[in-house]
């Protein structure tokens, strides 16, 4: 169905490009069409997700910026591609996103990159001051699955979390089933596996420290930074720190830690590969990445219109079928094998079992939990 | 080979001491230098400015970020264990290199070829290929720790600690040492160890009183050059390293990239530079002096070795 349906629109695409290109160019010509100023005209009535007006865009280039490797790649093909193609647009493909260079661009006011994929906690803490606030007349949010809105800035990119695994083999009939047995080295002896890099701390860490210490989960913010990190010192000597998503997968396929707290798609790609490791989904960590338009973006209007299309129920599927992160409409069907399926976060079943992470909170104070995490890594 | 007569003509001193050259000679000079001053002064100065004039601007003006950085308990840690990183790295290139470059110098010209393309190949292979060969290797139950596991060691923890980052640094720096070793001890006249000894030297002393000073421009050279890279690996350290002991290049990735701290890196860097620079200055100043003395007190020989030995290590220092 999806297939015909693209397929139908490059051909109108291919028939109405002279005609959308001389009517682009009338309005650009005639000084401002009503309502919606300058730019592209997007089409009437209210914008549908996965949707763009056939030929649109023609003319118009716009560089998306990922993390690249599979992610990316899925991306591209699931809807970056296909928004091309029906949109007219050209794109351009950068990366890895940093920061820093978003920053650069912004404050000297030549920017090049149009749409971002970055974190959804940077994508909130910079929202107004680096990025621009979604135009909701081109952007269809109504499909994107509850809780995954961080800010009035950026859509999710795709959903995952920060999930617990232990080693089935290693624990067998009495396996680990919460934080708290993550945290109990008597137990459960054995090494433990955490994301540590420097600079890097992703929500779910201190969370998870707190929870098996005990506090209650609506009393969770603001978070008592001292607290959780006094809590991971009590088995910090059990405990090996992955700087990459590569380097945690490695040590499931290794062997080199018995229980580990993973981004849930390396943990997906390490069992497909035999690791024997399964996932404690009780009170796991959701997250997500976000996708924002930079301040200064030379047409956030088209940039907008890729938001837009990006969110589509077929795109988000095929993005799952490609990259094994989890769709965010809730109308996307990917086809799946009973594993992935198993790994899926947005299921209405990993929706109840999910603790709550407060992004607004994460956003105001990422970079004190930051200096506080870096500094306890060093201690 | 050509790489290494390439290094040698750069590291042996070309022009000796004390000859002028004259006017015209010398704007003739500055003309082939034009070229590297101006992309030097694009993509070296201007940026090391702008970096510094951040580290007192970004974002209020004054030292804010100075004295965060030197007030800062962890930050000073780290500083210092960077320091003593690229110290200990430079150790361990020096044990193994000089060996090793002297090898390459008494070796016959097939076994030279060998040598140098042992030295080579690793140098251009990619950094980032060689640190993840190291993860593999020292990783936990991995070849290394096997080995030593055999040999009745125990399971001594090697990947996540700053010996296993000590390790995979020397590796990847030993042939900026080997390289400018080899250049300067193939100019070495070896009549003169023949001269030593049928004058009644031991091996032994001949080795320390003529091979090693005229070798020692090498040394100089050669450590400088890994002292200064070692303090700013980033990949390496990230990888075979844990968060526990990172080094300034990690920290300053935390203030540059996820915290868009710019400032604090600006000083941050500036600290680094000033540091090194007056660690550099200690090192030549009794360099200097050593020379003098030794100069003094040792006859014929050494008074040409000292000389080479101070130009090329300022040489280097540059």
């Amino acid at each position: 169905m999806h297939r015909l349906m693209s397929a139908r629109g490059c051909r109108a695409m291919m028939a109405g490009g002279a005609l959308a290109a001389s009517l682009l160019l009338a309005a650009c010509g005639g000084g401002g069409s009503a309502g919606s100023g300058k730019g592209p005209d997007l089409g009437s009535g209210p914008a549908k997700a996965g949707t763009v007006k056939a030929g649109a865009l023609k003319g118009t280039t716009l560089t998306f910026v990922s993390y690249g490797g599979i992610y990316q790649d899925g991306q591209t093909k699931a809807a970056i591609t296909p928004f091309a193609n029906e949109s007219g647009a050209k794109i351009l493909q950068d990366g890895p996103t940093d920061n820093a260079k978003v920053k650069a661009q912004v404050t000297a006011g030549n920017v090049t990159w149009d749409v971002i994929d970055t974190t959804n906690i940077f994508a909130a803490q910079q929202c107004g001051k680096l990025f621009l606030p979604l135009d909701t007349s081109i952007v269809d949010t109504s499909k994107i699955p509850d809780g995954h809105m961080t800010d009035k800035c950026s859509i999710p990119a795709m959903s995952y979390g920060m999930i617990l695994v232990y080693n089935t083999k290693k624990y067998g009939a009495n396996p680990p089933a919460s934080w708290a047995d993550f945290f109990d080295t008597q137990k459960f002896p054995g090494k433990r596996g955490l994301e540590g890099s420097a600079g890097e701390i992703d929500p779910g860490i201190l969370e998870g420290a707190l929870l098996a210490d005990g506090v209650a989960p609506d009393s969770m913010y603001p978070i008592d930074v001292n607290r959780a990190l006094k809590k991971l010192s009590t088995i910090r000597k059990d405990l090996v720190f992955w700087s990459t998503g590569a380097q945690s997968q490695q040590f499931l396929e290794s062997g080199q830690v018995d229980m580990e707290l993973l981004w849930s798609g390396r943990a997906y790609s390490a069992v497909k590969n035999g690791a024997p490791y399964k996932p404690i989904w009780d009170q796991w960590m959701p997250e997500a990445d976000a996708i924002a338009v930079p301040k200064g973006a030379k047409n956030p209007k088209a940039a907008f219109a890729l938001l837009n299309y990006y969110l589509g129920a077929d795109q988000q599927a095929k993005l799952t079928e490609l990259t094994s992160y989890s769709p965010v409409n809730v109308d996307a069907k990917p086809t799946l094998d009973d594993l992935a399926k198993s790994f899926l976060t947005t299921t209405p079943e990993r929706q109840k079992d999910m603790f709550k992470v407060d992004n607004t909170w994460w956003a105001n104070n990422h970079d004190a939990m930051v200096t506080a995490y870096t500094n306890w890594l060093n201690g | 080979m050509a790489v290494v007569e390439a290094l040698t003509q750069a590291t042996s001193p070309g022009v000796p001491a004390g000859r002028r050259a004259a006017p015209s000679e010398r704007w003739g000079r500055l003309a082939l230098l034009a070229p590297s001053i101006v992309l030097l002064l694009g993509v070296f100065l201007v940026p090391l400015g702008i970096m510094l004039w951040r580290a007192f601007t970004d974002p209020h003006p004054g030292l804010d970020n100075l004295t965060w950085y030197v007030g800062d308990r962890v930050q000073r840690q780290v500083l210092f264990r960077t320091f003593t990183t690229a110290f200990k790295v430079t150790v361990v290139c020096l044990l193994l290199g000089y060996p090793y470059a002297y090898a390459m110098v008494a070796a016959g010209p097939k076994l030279r070829a060998a040598l140098t393309l042992l030295v080579l190949v690793p140098f251009w292979t990619s950094l980032m290929v060689r640190s993840f060969a190291w993860v593999i290797l020292l990783q936990d139950r991995g070849p290394v720790q096997h080995l030593l596991t055999a040999l009745g060691l125990g399971h001594p923890q090697l990947i996540r600690t700053n010996l296993g980052v000590i390790i995979g640094m020397s590796q990847i720096l030993l042939p900026f040492l080997v390289m400018p070793l080899y250049a300067v001890m193939s100019t070495i006249d070896r009549r003169l160890i023949l001269a030593s000894s049928s004058l009644g030297a031991h091996p032994l002393t001949s080795f320390v009183r003529v091979w090693l000073p005229l070798s020692l421009p090498g040394v100089g050279a050669g450590s400088l050059m890994v002292f200064i890279s070692s303090l700013g690996f980033y990949v390496t350290p990230a990888l075979l390293g844990s968060p526990r002991d990172s080094l300034i290049s990690q920290q300053l990735y935390t203030q540059v990239n996820v915290l868009l701290q710019w400032g604090r890196g600006g000083a941050m860097g500036a600290v680094l530079l000033v540091v090194t620079f007056a660690i550099l200055a200690v090192l030549m100043l009794s360099i200097r002096q050593s020379a003098r003395r030794h100069t003094k007190a040792s006859e014929a020989t050494s008074i040409e070795a000292t000389s080479i030995e101070a130009t090329s290590i300022e040489g280097a220092a540059r």
